[in-house]
């Protein structure tokens, strides 16, 4: 699991301020398995865990740390049409959705071959 | 067999055969009869009609009021649904006394044809929260009689929806053209029908839900408020008051479980019964959404007390033992079924063990979270200086009181928690009945059941095993006491 606080500062001097959806948008399709979390949460440490329980490594943005992360987090909450906007997790660039999604799907089995697809998961 | 008892009565158009003549066609024809719902659309009624004149070349006058049946129990095999209130009877029971209200219901029939549904469901409730489920037996003897008998219901003034209905079709003169389109409005009446039974089901066993919950509320609000009053001291102390909602929501466990036997029983007579797979399905299937409702219920008492939950009290003893995060631990479930049933295709023995090691996977990663929240909980609660190193604890209250906000958003999140573990639950019982077979699903659910009363019998023998005597002769009353109570259990055991 990769952390992607360095690379904040040349992301703000690169581009100029965009949609904070677009930005959502635009980081979850740079990595297979994309979560947007906050460092305190603890649902957000559970599905940090059960990702790298099976073996995936995820690239997790804190948006605490983000100085755009307040309006990340409203987009997302938005998006998701929930209160609480983390965690959220994106496969392949595409919404999977928040917890109970995730774990939805892993229990159906769905996740597993989307994961394989994303390139993410090798047998 | 069914035109023959349609030429014996003669029919020309008048209304009482013709409420025979349907149901009897149907018959000839095969058509389920469960299907029998007074639809508001007209649609319904029209490819049954329109089948039945044109194969029969009888002459309908009359809108088809199909004959009545009054019972329609809600958890039941074959499902009756509703019907209008003129044709409802006010005693049940009795095959006879069912046609002949059913003839003097028809006879007030004069205007609109079709009941609002509300006072259908109505009357359809009020049977059948008396109904007793054996009637159901007796209903299909019944239904199975009832077209031989000739119905002398009066003549209803019919708002006719078939079509005109000349004479000249008597003759049995059918193209393709009309075959196709007569097949076409059969399957579509009947997926109609099939829908609103569903649809009418539905809201009859959520007005049911409704009325006993508003009693199950008023009950426990006024219980509340004698708690309050007698037992008084500050907010919940141990051996305290139960906050209403976890009494609410003790009450409504209590019922689900009472609900829950009648429905292990239904489909434990139904695997005896070698029930085809369709009725088994719709078994299961309602065993599956009964659960679905408890997980519904958890989601609502964990908004206003999820220490209720999360410490187990709301269970016995012996479950308690047992419990994450406020339930049951879904692997656990799954090892268990894996060792009770046999015969599984290799296909479904890999699905269930890769759902058994996603579950691990997913508890896995709610425990760690769970203790992540513990360990931060802890770690803001000491934040605050516990001792100055004279032994007094810091005066600042604005910093205490800090302290505590942030530690009450953080202990919110144990609601979170439940939630989540409440959905693996469910999605872990969803997954188990897709992987088997209907009768494997059925198999596994009643043993789920039956291991969860297992738990509970235990529960209670434990709470009334003899107790030895304190005073006198310590030793060997001890031990032999122990016996006995050793004993006691295993005769008990051995008879489930």
């Amino acid at each position: 699991m990769h952390y992607q606080t360095e690379s904040w500062g040349s992301y703000m001097s690169s581009r100029s301020a965009s949609d904070p959806l677009e930005r959502v948008q635009r980081l979850a399709s740079e990595n297979a398995v994309v979560i947007f979390s906050i460092s305190s949460c603890c649902m957000c440490h559970a599905i940090k865990r059960l990702f790298c329980g099976m073996g995936v490594n995820p690239t997790v943005y804190e948006l605490d740390e983000d100085p755009r992360g307040k309006e990340m987090e409203k987009a997302l909450m938005r998006l998701l049409g929930t209160s609480s906007a983390v965690p959220v997790v994106f496969i392949g660039g595409k919404l999977v959705g928040a917890m109970d999604r995730v774990m939805a799907s892993h229990i159906n089995g769905t996740l597993v071959p989307l994961l394989k697809e994303a390139g993410a998961l090798w047998l | 067999m069914a035109s023959h008892r349609v030429g014996e009565t003669g029919l020309s158009g008048s209304g009482p055969s013709n409420q025979h003549m349907p149901y009897a066609v149907l018959q000839g024809i095969g058509l389920p009869s469960t299907n029998f719902i007074n639809q508001q659309g007209s649609s319904f009624d029209f490819g049954e009609l329109e089948e039945a004149f044109v194969l029969q070349g009888v002459k309908l006058g009359d809108d088809a009021k199909k004959p009545f049946f009054t019972t329609r129990p809600a958890a039941t095999l074959e499902m009756f649904p509703s019907w209008p209130m003129r044709f409802q009877q006010t005693s049940r029971g009795s095959s006879k006394s069912e046609e002949e209200s059913s003839d003097s219901g028809s006879a007030q029939n004069t205007d609109a044809q079709f009941e609002p549904e509300s006072s259908i469901t109505n009357k359809a409730l009020e049977q059948v929260l008396d109904q007793n489920q054996l009637q159901q037996q007796q209903q299909v003897e019944m239904m199975a009689s009832d077209t031989s008998r000739t119905r002398p219901t009066p003549n209803q003034q019919a708002k006719s929806l078939r079509k005109g209905s000349p004479s000249s079709t008597s003759e049995k003169i059918l193209d393709a053209k009309t075959l196709r389109r007569l097949a076409q409005n059969r399957e579509a009446a009947r997926k109609s029908r099939l829908r609103k039974k569903a649809y009418v089901q539905q809201l009859e066993s959520s007005r049911i839900k409704l009325t006993q919950l508003e009693q199950d509320l008023h009950r426990a609000r006024s219980q509340g408020m004698f708690v309050g009053v007698g037992g008084g001291g500050g907010g919940g102390g141990a051996g305290g008051n139960i906050s209403s909602g976890a009494a609410l929501f003790d009450m409504e466990y209590g019922r689900w479980l009472e609900d829950e036997q009648r429905y292990m029983s239904e489909l434990r007579t139904g695997l005896q019964a070698q029930l085809s797979d369709g009725d088994l399905r719709l078994l299961v299937d309602r065993y599956l959404s009964h659960y679905d409702e408890i997980f519904h219920l958890k989601a609502v008492a964990a908004k206003s007390d999820v220490f209720h939950l999360v410490t187990g009290i709301w269970t016995s003893p012996a479950e308690r033992c047992f419990i994450w995060m406020g339930g049951f631990r879904p692997s656990e479930l799954i090892k268990i079924l894996m060792a009770q049933l046999d015969a599984f295709t290799e296909q479904q023995l890999m699905g269930i063990c890769s759902l058994k090691q996603s579950s691990q996977q997913a508890e896995e990663a709610l425990s760690q979270g769970l203790e992540q929240l513990h360990q931060s909980l802890a770690d803001t609660i000491a934040s605050e200086p516990l001792s100055l190193g004279d032994g007094t604890t810091t005066n600042n209250v604005a910093d205490y009181m800090g302290q505590m906000a942030v530690a009450l958003a953080k202990l919110s999140n144990l609601e979170g928690f439940v939630r989540q573990a409440d959905n693996l639950r469910q999605q872990t019982l969803h997954q188990i009945r897709r992987i088997l077979t209907i009768r494997q699903a059925a198999r596994c659910f009643l043993a789920i059941g039956e291991y969860y009363n297992r738990l509970r019998a235990l529960s209670s023998l434990w709470t009334t095993r003899p107790r030895e005597n304190m005073i006198g002769d310590e030793s060997s009353g001890q031990t032999t006491t122990e016996l006995q109570m050793v004993q006691h259990n295993h005769t008990h055991f051995s008879n489930y």
